[in-house]
């Protein structure tokens, strides 16, 4: 084994494994996370890929691939409201306390080095 | 019998209006840049929320939620609180979904506002309806309906716009949007003799008399202040030696043209 894993094995083990899960298999870049934590921050904001594009600051074409997989992972409501296409965070209670506990646990420093290493795994 | 009021919770406006506002009527306060459009949306809000059992919403079309919490923390108003305790809900939004929205049965706004059982509403700011189109025919259409939907609500609703004027200037009641509302208030910068003031003027209010003096008013850590009439009456340095302070203090309010149109 290596360093490397031997690291990376540390890393997973005091990792609330729910919020470990999120990160690998929905949260899994960095736009998804500001994207997130956007809708964490107005959980009653519906709108489109542009709008949202313009909040966060980022290029509509970037936004938008990422807003589509949030939404098939559950994450977001995805609708169509008078031939726009619009996103929402999702109702279900469950998902709505995962993402606040991933925000919360995002003011932690040593959380937020962990959750970055494993964006960066996944993204490889 | 006196009318059913919905009071904004400042002393000097709401006396200036027999009370309060109608229910379930579109006001505009118009002003420039930093004349407390958005603090008294937010007084309007808080004051339904504390004193009137009437729970609110704020629909913003630039700022962040956290933005209205941290501007009405600092007149000591917990919108945090009110969001928890599901009397508030501050929704940002883009005109174009909002309006849509609203079209429908049942839209996520409607929704909200029936869960919480709001009563009240501020639009901050208007001006970003300007956004979707450039023909003002069609805008005021937009306009109107969006305002439509929310009286169908049953919420009374401040609405702000921006006025790119600093000072002066003719108040256009002539306007389009003007129609539209129950009310129109103007929020001005006022100049005399160097220092600049704060003033306010109700140009209209639908269904009712009222007062149609200019007053000079303050943001205090308490929020708007509206000061009783404006009360200077010595004569001051202008063009026209005989006029009283008032009156200067409405000339410069009410710019130049309007002062042609007067004399
Ligand atoms: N605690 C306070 N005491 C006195 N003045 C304050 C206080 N807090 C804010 N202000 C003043 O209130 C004004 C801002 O008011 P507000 O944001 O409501 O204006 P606005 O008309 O909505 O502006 P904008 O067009 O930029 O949205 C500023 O001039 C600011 O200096
Ligand atoms: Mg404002």
């Amino acid at each position: 084994m290596t360093g490397k894993e031997d690291f990376a094995a540390s890393l997973m083990d005091d990792m609330d494994p729910r919020l470990l899960e999120l990160i690998q298999t929905r949260v899994n870049s960095f736009i998804k996370w500001d994207l997130v934590r956007f809708f964490h921050d107005n959980p009653h904001t519906t709108d489109t890929a542009d709008s949202i594009a313009r909040y966060t600051g980022r290029d509509v074409r970037t936004v938008e691939p990422e807003l589509v997989q949030l939404a098939q992972d559950g994450v977001l409501d995805m609708e169509d409201l008078s031939g726009m296409r619009v996103y929402t965070l999702t109702q279900e209670q469950a998902v709505r306390e995962l993402v606040a506990n991933f925000i919360q646990a995002c003011d932690d420093r040593q959380f937020r080095v962990k959750a970055i290493y494993h964006v960066i795994r996944s993204l490889r | 019998m006196a009318m059913e009021r919905v009071p904004t919770g400042i002393a000097g406006l709401d006396e200036m209006i027999q009370g309060g506002f109608l229910p379930k009527t579109a006001n505009l306060i118009e002003g420039a840049p930093g004349t407390g459009k958005s603090t008294l949306g937010m007084q309007f809000i808080q004051h339904g929320i504390t004193s009137c059992d009437e729970p609110g919403l704020i629909l913003t079309f630039e700022e962040f939620p956290q933005q209205y919490y941290r501007d009405a923390a600092n007149f000591g108003w917990d919108f945090k609180q009110h969001e928890a305790d599901n009397r508030l809900r501050t929704i940002m939004t883009s005109p174009e979904v909002t309006h849509a929205d609203l079209q429908r049965i049942s839209g996520r706004i409607e929704t909200l506002a029936d869960s919480i059982g709001a009563k009240r509403i501020l639009v901050d700011s208007l001006s970003h309806f300007e956004r979707m189109t450039a023909d003002p025919v069609e805008l005021r259409q937009l306009t109107f309906q969006f305002i439509n939907g929310l009286k169908r609500m049953g919420l009374t609703a401040i609405l702000t716009r921006e006025n790119a004027a600093l000072l002066g200037e003719t108040p256009d009641s002539e306007e389009d949007l003007a129609f539209v509302v129950d009310s129109y208030t103007m929020l001005r910068y006022v100049e005399i003799q160097g220092a600049v003031h704060k003033a306010l003027l109700v140009l209209k209010l639908r269904g009712s008399n009222h007062d149609k003096d200019i007053r000079q008013y303050a943001i205090t850590k308490n929020g708007l202040d509206v000061r009783s009439r404006f009360e200077g009456t010595r004569g001051i340095m202008s063009g026209t030696p005989t006029m009283t302070h008032a009156q200067a203090f409405a000339a410069a309010f009410l710019g130049s043209n309007v002062d042609a149109k007067t004399k």
